[in-house]
């Protein structure tokens, strides 16, 4: 079985005393607990201004799990990645900001959609998946 | 001290990937000044399927500033030490499913702290499962 496994540890001073959360989870199949998810996507990109992309361009099938990381690595705090999907505006992530999700591509209208605002963005993600309806030439 | 997150992805699927371990230190909106509020860390019981809001943006005790860098934090942690993986909880924004966490899976995303998007989960089955949240965002 392959073996993905993602980590958090999140740590706060906004409260009265020091809030301190860590977790990790192994990434598997949708609804089952012995398969582990096996396949992957994988890139850097530059996001240049001025269009919105899809991020992921081909579509994982729905109902399948898939987990998604990305990272905005701007050097530049004042640019941000708008992210939406589906149309729903989710957030930014501003330079140094990463987000990891388990991405639901229930249609093909349910791609994770990315715009750079700013300047160019450099962007990292990594998408893990069980499935890919690849986009025939 | 301030408000960080930290990642460490491992993965055996692909031969070659070295893995990911990134930290952000979460700041406000185009600034290096840190995020200066929170909902605070809270559990959400959950025994039936249908949604649920875990985060009213129209009703927080401190009101959310619009289109910045709020982010949430959101895991499934079973239910009295139980983590069943093979059944999920759909983590809404709006009425726009983002994906489903199933047992002992956690989530961070950016959100817009705008009042009509609301964060909701919606269990898949009518068992117990307990969600974890906590959000971070900044006042307006």
């Amino acid at each position: 079985m392959a073996t993905t496994t993602a980590a958090v540890t999140l740590t706060s001073d906004l409260l009265s005393d020091n809030m301190s959360v860590s977790a990790s989870t192994t990434c598997m199949k949708a609804g089952t607990t012995a398969d582990g998810l096996d396949q992957m996507e994988y890139g850097y990109l530059d996001l240049p201004t001025g269009d919105e992309y899809d991020l992921i361009a081909t579509t994982p099938t729905a109902t399948k799990a898939s987990k998604l990381y990305l990272k905005n690595h701007s050097t530049d705090e004042t640019y941000y990645i708008a992210i939406t999907q589906n149309t729903q505006a989710i957030g930014r992530l501003y330079g140094g900001d990463w987000m990891f999700i388990p991405a639901d591509f229930h249609d093909s209208d349910g791609d994770i959609a990315i715009t750079a605002n700013g300047g160019t963005n450099k962007i990292c993600y990594a998408l893990f998946h069980e499935g890919t309806a690849l986009l025939a030439t | 001290m301030a408000t960080t997150c930290s990642i460490s992805i491992s993965s055996d699927i692909a031969p070659g990937f070295g893995g990911i371990s990134e930290s952000m230190t979460l700041t406000q909106a185009g600034t290096l000044t840190d995020i200066d509020s929170t909902t605070g860390f809270a559990i959400r019981k959950l025994s039936a399927t249908g949604a649920a809001i875990l985060v009213d943006m129209s009703q927080e005790l401190i009101e959310t500033k619009d289109s910045t860098a709020a982010k949430i934090f959101i895991r499934n942690i079973g239910y009295r030490g139980v983590i069943d993986k093979s059944v999920g909880v759909t983590v809404l924004i709006a009425s726009e499913p983002i994906g489903k966490l199933y047992g002992g899976d956690w989530m961070m995303i950016p959100l817009t702290g705008v009042d009509a998007d609301d964060v909701s989960v919606n269990p898949a089955t009518d068992d117990t499962v307990v969600i974890e949240y906590v959000m971070f965002f900044e006042e307006n």
